[in-house]
């Protein structure tokens, strides 16, 4: 029972990584219908940037952490200014895209491991590695702050769409692209926002999982395939859907090591999303995906 | 000096079997499958045990590979391609990492990352192909088959098919094409054909581990594909021949080994985005022009 | 084909509700309405791109509802598209095959284990589809691509690859939009021999005008219920309906 526990409460701060990652590719994703895994390369370069900041710049860690958050948010948008859009102005087709963002995680990954080498670069957190020991159950205040912080990211993302001016401009976008821009939207603006929020809201994950064990070039793709099938499940164009898909795959991971070796982890919830996929393909609360847009 | 160029011939012939088969998907189907690594690997891994395990001789080998790669190919593209959208990305993606994990855990059956050595040689008609030279032979004729099967189904009704449900499925539904059996399966004819490809490098190399079929591979497959232009069969050869003639060019730059590998990643990535802006349809591909 | 009570509803919003009418056989029948009154909706019921809430649509006797696009043309019903969706990178020739039966070149088993027989229907559905061609007087352009023919000719195409599968019910999603009098020349007649082909066609029309020239029969939609049905002459001199329609 004390291992179920802890394991419960692994996989809510592990969940709460993937829901970040998920809330920010689920935006990107559901507005721009481009399967940006560049994604994982912003959530590895953020963890850079804050180390960059606190060790180079010798930034205190709460600077080093917003500037890097800033940075990743410009870095998402300049993906899609500079490489998404100039394709899209020469007409290229959905793949192009994907496949030129397929390029971007590949080259930016490896110039990050020739750069820093493929060790974990680790960053000083005084207080924060502090242990923190509820019942069975054995945390940090890094742990306990990762869960704040998705819940939190969650509820400005949520506030901000409901109730922005420009949140409503790219839910608009999000659901009909060609309305949009006849009650006079500027798609190319909103992509660009979207991009930056979207990075703003997945940096955390990736300077918290630094925080923790290490910056490392490799990790994004790991969690942006991760945070791609919690937006699946979790349903796709939601994002509360999101929130949830993420941390349901982090307590099933988790969960998973009760009875299972730690190794097969990704084997686990890899299947769990297929048999999702072939008993509710539009995920928890997505909008049925009729094949039919005519 | 004749040696080396024998190599080089047998590692195009094995990737001409690998770029062609993805090709199928990826230029004929229009889906992006980032597994091809894994379902290579299947390939490898079947032949190779069953030869190893059970004396099954190449020819046996080759079948079960076959059959392996459709089986897993099958399982992930039954859920995944029935939806219209990217779900097959997504779980190719995860096929890639899941199948990789068997190979590195499954200790009992795949040995881990220590790999299966030993692998015996061919022997085709008698015949041990037991030099660099006689698997050149071996090599460009099951690239050449893999191609004439791919060119049949191409050129047919079924290719017909194929390339209007990559256009608009819409419009291939409404004329009474069972589009989601199309999909599953050309997925899993080029799992199939792509698997032989793994059995042909096991018996050649006679020494796998699963550090030959990570997602790099997957990617540097697809480069294959993209360089040289998915629009016609022949375009993944000259892929072929390009590209695996990189890591010799790089050589001759005296890049340290360390950063090699990462060299590497960066110029296929680069190349990758590269290619998007100048030339999406690849080095055979006809230029598109973009109606208004 | 009877279509009984069929409704779709999205969200809060009753797209069609109960709407019931028959398509009698050797006819056309028009679909008409103002925008927005549920017609194309209709139509992607019966061809199964979308699955309605409740009612039925039967047609020799097996109900439609609920099977797949590819199903209901195997039952003999197609449709054409508003915007063509024809296959722009292919010739004028393939989209016509790709309408023709070529069941044995289409599975692959037959494909490597029946080679001769493969053969022979591909030779026979190149002939047919030629001769479809011919029909709609496009066999001039057959190795063109599609995209590169002329709007009316488009159009004519769209027709031309249903008419390619054999099926007796024709769908025909607003046929003559977005066409000048004189390809209108090309189109009516168009549609006039199809039935003379001992086809069925039911066609979505905007225009009032060529309603009566275009239908036998004619069922008007508004606000996704059925107004009226009956003989085109009746339905497009009823004051009451013209100022439905244009007032909308």
């Amino acid at each position: 029972m004390d291992l179920v526990l802890q394991l419960l409460a692994t996989g809510l701060v592990v969940g709460s990584l993937y829901a970040l990652c998920a809330l920010g590719w689920g935006l990107i994703y559901g507005t721009t219908l481009h399967f940006h895994v560049a994604h994982g390369a912003v959530f590895a370069v953020a963890a850079y940037y804050a180390y960059v900041g606190q060790k180079l710049l010798h930034l205190p860690l709460l600077a080093a952490v917003a500037a890097a958050v800033l940075a990743a948010a410009a870095t998402g948008l300049l993906i899609d200014l500079l490489v998404y859009q100039q394709l899209e102005k020469r007409g290229a087709f959905r793949t192009s895209i994907f496949i030129s963002s397929l390029g971007l995680l590949i080259a930016l990954e490896n110039v990050l491991a020739i750069v820093f080498t493929p060790d974990p670069m680790r960053m000083d957190i005084g207080g924060l590695g502090t242990a923190v020991i509820i019942g069975p159950v054995f945390l940090t205040y890094l742990h306990i702050l990762t869960v704040v912080l998705a819940v939190a990211g969650y509820g400005l993302l949520a506030a901000f769409l409901k109730w922005s001016r420009w949140g409503q401009a790219i839910r608009a976008v999000s659901s009909s692209p060609e309305m949009a821009r006849t009650v006079g939207v500027n798609l190319g603006k909103v992509h660009l926002l979207t991009y930056a929020i979207g990075s703003a809201i997945s940096a955390p994950a990736g300077i918290l999982v630094a925080m923790d064990v290490g910056a490392e070039p490799f990790r994004g793709t790991r969690f942006v395939l991760l945070a791609s099938v919690g937006v699946i499940m979790g349903g796709i164009g939601s994002i509360p859907g999101a929130m949830l898909g993420g941390l349901f795959l982090g307590l099933l991971e988790n969960l998973g090591i009760w009875k299972l070796p730690s190794e097969w982890q990704s084997a686990i919830s890899f299947g769990v999303f297929l048999v999702f996929i072939l008993v509710r393909p539009r995920g928890f609360f997505g909008r049925t995906i009729h094949s039919a847009e005519i | 000096m004749a040696a080396y160029v024998a190599h080089y011939l047998v590692m195009v012939g094995i990737y001409t079997i690998l770029a062609v088969s993805l090709n199928l998907l990826v230029g004929y189907a229009g889906i992006f499958s980032l597994a091809h690594a894994a379902i290579y690997g299947i390939g490898a891994y079947a032949s190779a045990l069953v030869a190893l395990k059970l004396g099954l001789g190449f020819w046996g080998g080759l079948v079960v590979a076959a059959v392996a790669g459709a089986c897993a190919a099958a399982l992930v593209g039954i859920p995944s391609l029935r939806v219209a959208g990217d779900y097959y990305i997504v779980a190719s993606f995860g096929l890639q990492v899941v199948i990789l994990t068997v190979f590195m855990n499954w200790t009992d059956l795949t040995n881990g990352h220590a790999g299966l050595v030993g692998i015996p040689r061919p022997r085709v008609f008698g015949l041990v192909i037991d030099n660099p030279f006689k698997y050149v032979v071996l090599s460009l004729a099951l690239a050449a088959l893999t191609y004439a099967v791919c060119r049949r189904l191409t050129g047919s009704a079924f290719g017909r098919t194929l390339r209007a449900v990559r256009e608009d499925e819409i419009a291939a539904q409404a004329t009474g094409k069972n589009v989601v059996l199309v999909k599953i399966v050309i997925t899993t004819i080029s799992s199939a054909l792509g698997a032989l490809g793994g059995s042909l490098y096991a018996h050649y190399i006679t020494y796998i581990n699963p550090s030959s079929f990570t997602l790099d591979e997957s990617i540097f497959i697809a480069s294959l594909v993209i360089l040289g232009g998915t629009e016609r069969l022949a375009g993944p050869v000259v892929g072929a021949f390009i590209l695996l003639a990189v890591p010799e060019a790089l050589k001759f730059l005296a890049i340290p080994d360390t950063v090699a590998a990462p060299t590497r990643q960066i110029l296929y990535g680069s190349l990758l985005i590269l290619f998007m802006f100048v030339r999406p349809e690849g080095i055979l591909g006809r230029a598109r022009v973009k109606s208004a | 084909m009877t279509i009984e009570k069929v409704s779709k509803a999205f969200g809060g919003i009753h797209a069609v509700e109960e709407c019931s009418f028959d398509v009698p056989p050797g006819l056309i029948t028009g679909l008409i309405g103002p925008n927005g009154a549920g017609k194309t909706t209709v139509f992607n019921m019966i061809t199964g791109f979308l699955r309605a809430d409740g009612g039925s649509i039967r047609y020799k006797g097996e109900e439609l509802l609920g099977l797949a696009p590819h199903q209901v043309e195997a039952r003999g019903v197609v449709r054409t598209f508003q915007h063509l969706r024809l296959w722009g990178k292919m010739t004028v020739l393939e989209n016509v095959l790709l309408g023709c039966r070529t069941p044995l070149g289409e599975n692959v088993l037959t494909l490597f284990l029946r080679p001769g027989r493969v053969r022979a229907e591909e030779t026979a559905a190149r002939e047919r589809a030629m001769e479809v061609l011919r029909f709609f007087a496009l066999a001039g352009r057959a190795h063109e691509l599609a995209e590169d023919l002329a709007y009316p000719e488009q159009k004519l195409l769209s027709m031309a690859r249903i008419f390619a599968t054999d099926a007796e019910i024709l769908l025909l999603d607003e046929p003559t939009s977005g066409l000048d009098t004189d390809s209108l020349q090309k189109i009516v007649p168009m549609v006039r021999r199809l039935v003379e082909h001992g086809k069925t066609v039911l066609l979505i029309e905007h225009n009032m005008e060529l309603i009566s020239q275009l239908s036998d029969e004619v069922v008007f939609l508004h606000q996704g219920r059925v107004m009226a049905r009956g003989r085109a002459e009746q339905i497009t001199r009823d004051p009451a309906l013209t100022e439905i329609y244009f007032g909308a």
